[in-house]
């Protein structure tokens, strides 16, 4: 034992060979990782000041604790530069918060993965892109911090695909989910501010959630903030099913949804995050009669809606503030952006925690 | 000529502390049963069908019932230790 734990010492005569052994030894998502040699390690280390054994979160249910020396470990595979780990680590003891609940997320059927979202001047200084192509590839910085906290799940929480971790489909965001919210251009109430957080610190904030569907509207508040209710509310989602809750008054899991909103902010001039947010709290709601078609509801034996179930609305979100809203995307279009939670809100609950 | 090289283990083991499990009952006549629901789909069904079973063959005594607000959250530290101080023996199971 070093002082990075268990240490495995192996020989290459190329980078080909460093990079299979990493395969042979089953620590990759599947892609090419970045051999944790320990002086690499180290090196994050000791940019981000921190002591390899020192205990970044435990995971309870699985008997693990998560040191720091493991969370550099897998950044480095991940690809991750050094003035990465700061992030990394951040998202790792805001994942491992008992409000958080990872043993849910991490190993349910729902496939979940954990999106990491980025506040404040960190974002600027790590070039963090909260721009064009917010979800999709392209950027070292997003690409790399989100692919570290995979690689964590799967490596350091035990989250193995087909063990601990049962998703049935999963989603593209398990190999990689950070974003940061450009929060430099608009006049929006940064995410991180509104969770209570000073605008000069820089935040993680990680959501356990299914894959963002994309809003195509454009044009008028009115009109963007309509078809994002509408999409939100769709059937299918862990919001509008039912069921693995205990309170025997809840009719419906309800959870709370990530909402991205893109292009000039110039367009919201009018509107606060606090408008937006009720706007779209008000109309995040399914009629009892579809809850029922879709069997989320009990049906009446003759499986006929009944009266006034039309008119009768559930809604899917607890309260307005259980609205994540970011502003980020391309600055062509206001394309908009849904993400669902993982479950309930009294399974897992968003987290936010400072980057030191 | 390959070289040699120190790679840090990124995964983790288990720390699991020895544990004596608790003696099985003789039997459960006039015993004391707890029930943790996880409050899954169907849970209940089956543990209250459960439930009258060991009731009528096994002759229980006593039932304490504990649903948790979450499936998928852990069972509160409190309602374990509430179980265990007032009961012989706790089921748990998940419906789904």
């Amino acid at each position: 034992m070093t002082e990075f734990g268990e240490t495995t010492t192996v020989s290459w005569n190329d980078s080909l060979e460093a990079i299979e052994k990493c395969y042979e030894l089953g620590w990759t998502d599947g892609l090419p990782v970045v051999p944790p040699t320990q002086e690499r390690v180290a090196e994050f280390l000791q940019r981000a000041g921190r002591q390899a054994g020192e205990v970044v979160g435990e995971i309870r249910e699985r008997r693990r604790e998560i040191t720091a020396g493991k969370v550099a470990a897998n950044a480095v595979m991940a690809g991750c530069l050094p003035e990465h780990l700061p992030v990394v680590l951040a998202a790792t003891e805001a994942m491992l918060d008992p409000v958080f609940n990872l043993v849910g997320p991490s190993s349910s059927m729902g496939g979940a993965a954990v999106l990491v979202i980025v506040n404040g001047p960190v974002a600027g200084q790590l070039n963090i892109n909260s721009r064009n192509n917010l979800f999709g590839p392209g950027n070292r910085a997003n690409a790399t911090i989100g692919r570290s906290i995979r690689l964590i799940l799967m490596n350091a929480c035990a989250a193995v695909p087909g063990l601990f971790d049962r998703s049935v489909i999963g989603h593209p965001g398990k190999f990689s989910y950070c974003i940061a919210e450009a929060d430099t251009q608009t006049h929006w109430t940064p995410l991180h501010v509104e969770r209570g957080f000073s605008p000069d610190r820089s935040t993680v904030t990680v959501f356990a959630s299914e894959s963002p569907r994309q809003v195509r509207a454009t044009g008028y508040p009115d009109a963007i903030l309509h078809a994002i209710a509408d999409a939100a509310s769709s059937l299918g989602t862990s919001m509008s099913t039912s069921g693995s809750v205990g309170d025997p008054s809840a009719r419906l899991r309800q959870g709370q949804v990530a909402v991205t909103i893109a292009g000039a902010s110039s367009l919201w001039t009018d509107w606060s995050k606090d408008q937006v947010k009720a706007y779209l709290h008000a109309r995040i709601k399914r009629s009892v009669a579809d809850l029922k078609r879709a069997q989320v509801l009990p049906q009446s034996p003759e499986g006929t809606p009944d009266a006034g179930d039309e008119e009768t609305y559930v809604s899917l979100v607890p309260e307005p503030d259980d609205i994540l809203l970011v502003f980020a995307g391309g600055e062509e279009s206001n394309m908009s952006s849904v993400i669902p939670s993982w479950g309930p809100k009294v399974a897992s609950t968003a987290v936010t925690k400072e980057i030191r | 000529m390959a070289q040699e090289h120190v790679l840090v283990n990124p995964t983790t083991q288990a720390i699991v502390a020895p544990f004596d499990g608790a003696p099985r009952l003789p039997s459960l006549a006039g015993t004391r049963l707890g029930i943790i629901d996880d409050s899954k789909r169907n849970a209940d069904v089956l543990l209250e069908e459960l439930v009258d079973l060991l009731r009528t063959r096994y002759e229980i005594s006593d039932v304490k019932w504990h649903r948790k607000p979450s499936a998928s959250r852990p069972a509160d530290p409190k309602a374990i230790q509430d179980l265990a101080r007032d009961c012989d023996s706790v089921i748990v199971a998940i419906g789904d």
